[in-house]
């Protein structure tokens, strides 16, 4: 920030040196506008009164560092962050690219004699056709490795529920809420034993993770920045998100999908916790759960019998809630 | 002279007010959408200063009003500022001077156009001042957040009823735009002696009619599920009972609302390309590459939306072939940039006012596409996706660009819309400051998005993993605050031109085109005083012959070709 009244002062002389007379007026706008931040720093409000920690009993999540992508607990994560920071790259020598060569294009435009008249011209055509070579092998590039990752890693839905020892997990997000479902002893979901916990979600270590996401009144956004996926989790139908586990620690839950006035509020963590840790868990909390089940309580029993996807198929969607 | 004829002609009513002269039409968009982006960005430095200091709870700015903040600001900027001012305002006033007509095919049709579009600006004001307030879904009106379920009040209901408005008004306009276009270009004008914002604003005609229609079923279904209380968009079965889809409105609100981006992307296209060859005193390169271009993306722009939609719950089959199409269009829109790029070379580049905005355009749409790629690959996408590097891309590209080739266009054309200069310095000084603190503040935005911030947050810091950009948005605040001082310098430079500005000189960028060569600035209301003949494309400049004929580096588009004098006849010999 410190740079900028310096910046905008070489931009003001640069640009301003042929006329003498408005040159005052407008040092005085620059200098008023330069003068606008600092003094909206000084309007800062007092520290206002604390809206209370909203999830007070939520455990702390994994913190970011820098202003890159946030830490990764996924075990394919690196696909992405791979393919977004090879992109990155790509976007900054392009930028730098088309920069330089406005720069010396102007600065060599400022000799007297005049500009060559020709609409087309040989070595244009050679620039123009390397560069749709670049895009295009771009593009290819990002096609093919997208596609290799996706199946590999969040569209492989029918592997992910193939295997035994995924852990699957029911959502039922609504305004601000994120409600889980888990099976319990038994396997089956919508059964006395299920376990159901709001905002905090457990799973172990190094499995993988299939969830059923829906919701009961607006859209609302599953996004777990650090295992690099979200979906959103729409009325009337029964969307899906997989991916697989590391390191255990706890991880943010954020909403990813405008969903009303509490939409920056409706926060979950997801804890990773060593294997034996979640199974001695998943014994507790169930039997806990078949203690507490209430057969009259209609709305507790929101689950629905687990969506399979067709074979060979990575399916999401179209399933209808009960 | 003429003034004064024609206001025995007409009253102050139908001059003024109920005109049907095009370019009176042209002024009252752009009053109208400069009021509301005053307005529009009013609440942007709301959202800013929310994102800088949420700790503010007042009237004003609480979790509440932040939703109508950002929803108003991102409706009020694209509906009500850009399109008026870059489609309404410009293609009002350049298409027929440009083509050589004397106003519009249909020009009554044009008067219905603004008033209609005046009337759906007075339901959004109308929408501030009901019980609940405005509409607080978000531009995108996302049912079921948007029907009852989630947005009870009238004030939701005027502003679907303002966006269902100003589409008529948008498609009455496209009407008139795309048939002046092709039935009343003087004689001689053909395709591709056009110039190329006439193209732009051509194919932005096109994409209105085909699209426009399609956001007003949408709207229109909305309004039945708010008011009559059908369920078109509403499902779910605990909470909310209703047979409908909620994608259904997705799918209808993106065939709509993606090739928008390109409807206010295609004129900016379009006056770039022209200008950049205007202020390199240079032919542009591969004129017809460009129009090629242009033309390929509008058809495409069609068929890309589900881009929009890889995180909603599509199948990855469509999924996968939305991905392929968007990354196909990045074809053609770097064949269009990179002739901008020729043009420039080996030009003599005159760094007026109008030629720093487009190079500004260049690099803010440079910047905005690219980073386009990182979007329509859906591996790096479902990262991504409805965070803050959204919003920067997209304001790079439909914001920055289209509001600086909105700069670029008006100083360039001002002194034929109101027979006065704009002054250089001020001009100078706002374009080279306007885009160096937008992309300041726009890749502040894809900063954070990387670091995984979502957009429409009212305290981001709730979440421990975004607690360490407290710093970065502050910056890119104070760096917003900053921009929106600097647009004092237009604010003060328009006004002062309007009033005191020097008299236009006939042909100030000494271009050819037919409005700066054959119609006195400001032009009488029938235009021309007789219909040019056209011979020649616009961009015929630094031509050797012309120079030594003329001793001068441009020739106008009807001008007669000065080799057919006595020295045709001589060398013929």
């Amino acid at each position: 920030m410190l740079g900028l009244p310096f910046l905008i002062a070489v931009a003001v002389v640069l640009v301003l040196r042929h006329s003498s007379r408005s040159r005052t007026l407008l040092a005085l706008v620059a200098g008023a506008t330069t003068l606008l931040a600092p003094a909206l720093a000084v309007a800062q409000p007092a520290a206002a009164p604390a809206m209370g920690p909203p999830n007070s009993t939520l455990p702390p999540t994994v913190t970011g560092k820098g202003w890159w992508l946030p830490p990764d607990g996924s075990l394919d994560g690196w696909r992405t962050d791979q393919l977004i920071t090879g992109t990155t790259w790509f976007v900054l020598v392009v930028f730098a690219v088309v920069v330089l060569w406005i720069v010396v294009a102007v600065l060599m435009g400022r000799r007297k004699s005049p500009a060559a008249p020709y609409p087309f011209h040989r070595p244009g055509v050679v620039v123009v056709a390397v560069c749709v070579v670049i895009i295009a092998a771009e593009d290819a590039a990002l096609f093919v490795r997208s596609l290799t990752s996706l199946q590999k890693f969040s569209w492989g839905f029918a592997a992910a529920d193939a295997d035994p020892a995924a852990v699957r997990i029911q959502i039922n997000a609504h305004q601000w809420v994120w409600e889980a479902r888990y099976a319990g002893a038994d396997g089956q979901f919508n059964t006395p034993d299920d376990i159901v916990v709001l905002n905090h979600l457990r799973v172990p270590a190094g499995a993988r993770i299939l969830f059923q996401l829906a919701s009961t009144d607006v859209i609302h956004g599953f996004s777990l920045p650090n295992f690099r996926v979200k979906q959103d989790a729409v009325p009337g139908m029964i969307n899906w998100l997989t991916f697989t586990t590391r390191h255990t620690g706890d991880y943010a839950i954020a909403c990813q999908q405008h969903c009303g006035v509490g939409h920056y509020k409706m926060k979950g963590v997801l804890s990773v916790l060593p294997p034996d840790d979640y199974v001695a868990w998943v014994k507790r909390a169930s039997a806990l759960a078949r203690r507490a089940y209430d057969p009259g309580d209609k709305p507790a029993h929101w689950g629905w019998s687990w969506e399979r996807p067709r074979p060979g198929e990575a399916r999401m969607g179209e399933g209808r809630r009960p | 002279m003429n003034g004064h004829g024609h206001a025995h002609a007409h009253g102050f009513w139908r001059r003024y007010v109920f005109s049907t002269d095009h370019k009176v039409i042209a002024r009252q968009f752009l009053w109208a959408g400069l009021l509301f982006l005053l307005l529009g960005g009013f609440l942007a430095m709301l959202i800013r200063w929310q994102w800088a200091y949420p700790e503010t709870l007042n009237r004003l700015l609480n979790p509440q009003t932040y939703t109508k903040i950002f929803t108003l600001h991102g409706l009020v900027m694209i509906f009500f500022a850009v399109t008026p001012i870059l489609i309404g305002a410009v293609g009002n006033f350049v298409i027929p001077l440009s083509i050589g007509a004397r106003d519009m095919a249909f020009p009554f049709l044009n008067l219905l156009s603004f008033w209609t579009f005046a009337v759906s600006q007075l339901l959004v004001l109308a929408s501030f001042l009901v019980t609940l307030g405005t509409a607080g879904s978000g531009w995108t009106t996302y049912p079921p957040l948007s029907t009852n379920v989630g947005a009870p009040g009238a004030g939701q209901t005027l502003i679907v009823a303002a966006i269902f408005i100003t589409g008529i008004a948008t498609l009455m306009g496209a009407i008139n735009y795309i048939t002046t276009v092709m039935r009343h270009r003087a004689p001689g004008m053909t395709w591709f002696r056009l110039p190329a914002t006439v193209w732009g604003l051509w194919l932005t005609s096109i994409l209105n009619l085909l699209f426009v229609p399609v956001l007003g079923a949408a709207a229109m279904l909305l309004l039945l599920d708010r008011m009559l209380g059908t369920q078109f968009f509403i499902a779910g079965a605990a909470a909310v009972k209703g047979g409908g889809d909620p994608l259904l409105y997705q799918h209808l609100f993106w065939i709509f609302g993606h090739p928008e981006v390109y409807i206010l992307i295609l004129p900016a296209w379009g006056v770039v390309t022209d200008l950049v060859a205007f202020f390199s005193r240079k032919p542009a390169f591969w004129y017809r590459g460009s129009i090629g271009a242009m033309i390929a993306v509008t058809v495409m722009s069609g068929v890309v939306y589900g881009h929009h939609m890889y995180a909603s719950g599509l199948n990855p089959m469509l999924g996968k072939g939305f991905m392929l199409l968007t990354l196909i269009i990045s074809v053609p829109a770097e064949v269009l940039f990179v002739n901008w790029l020729l043009t420039l070379w080996g030009g003599r580049a005159r760094l007026t006012a109008p030629m720093l905005y487009t190079l500004g355009v260049m690099l803010v749409f440079a910047m905005g596409g690219l980073t386009g790629l990182l979007l329509a690959t859906i591996g790096t996408d479902i990262y991504l996706h409805d965070t803050m590097f959204v919003v920067g891309h997209f304001h790079l590209t439909m914001a920055a660009a289209s509001f600086l080739a909105s700069f670029a266009a008006l100083t360039f054309w001002f002194p034929k819309m109101f027979g006065r200069q704009m002054h250089e310095g001020l001009g100078r000084a706002h374009a080279v400051l306007t885009t160096i603190l937008m992309i300041l503040v726009f890749t502040g935005q894809l900063v954070a998005g990387y670091a995984g911030q979502p957009r429409r947050y009212f305290n981001p810091y709730e979440h421990e993993f975004l607690q360490h950009l407290r710093g970065l948005n502050k910056a890119t605040s104070h760096t917003a605050f900053l921009l929106a001082g600097v647009q004092l310098l237009f604010i003060i430079n328009f006004i002062r031109s309007l009033g005191w500005g020097q008299p236009a000189k006939p042909n100030p960028w000494q271009v050819g085109t037919l409005e700066w060569t054959c119609a006195p600035s400001p032009p009488p209301e029938h235009n021309f005083d007789t219909i040019p003949q056209v011979v020649r494309g616009p961009h015929q400049l630094s031509d050797p012959d012309v120079r030594r004929r003329l001793g001068r580096d441009y020739i106008g588009q009807a001008e007669p070709d000065p080799m057919l004098g006595s020295s045709m006849r001589v060398r013929a010999l």
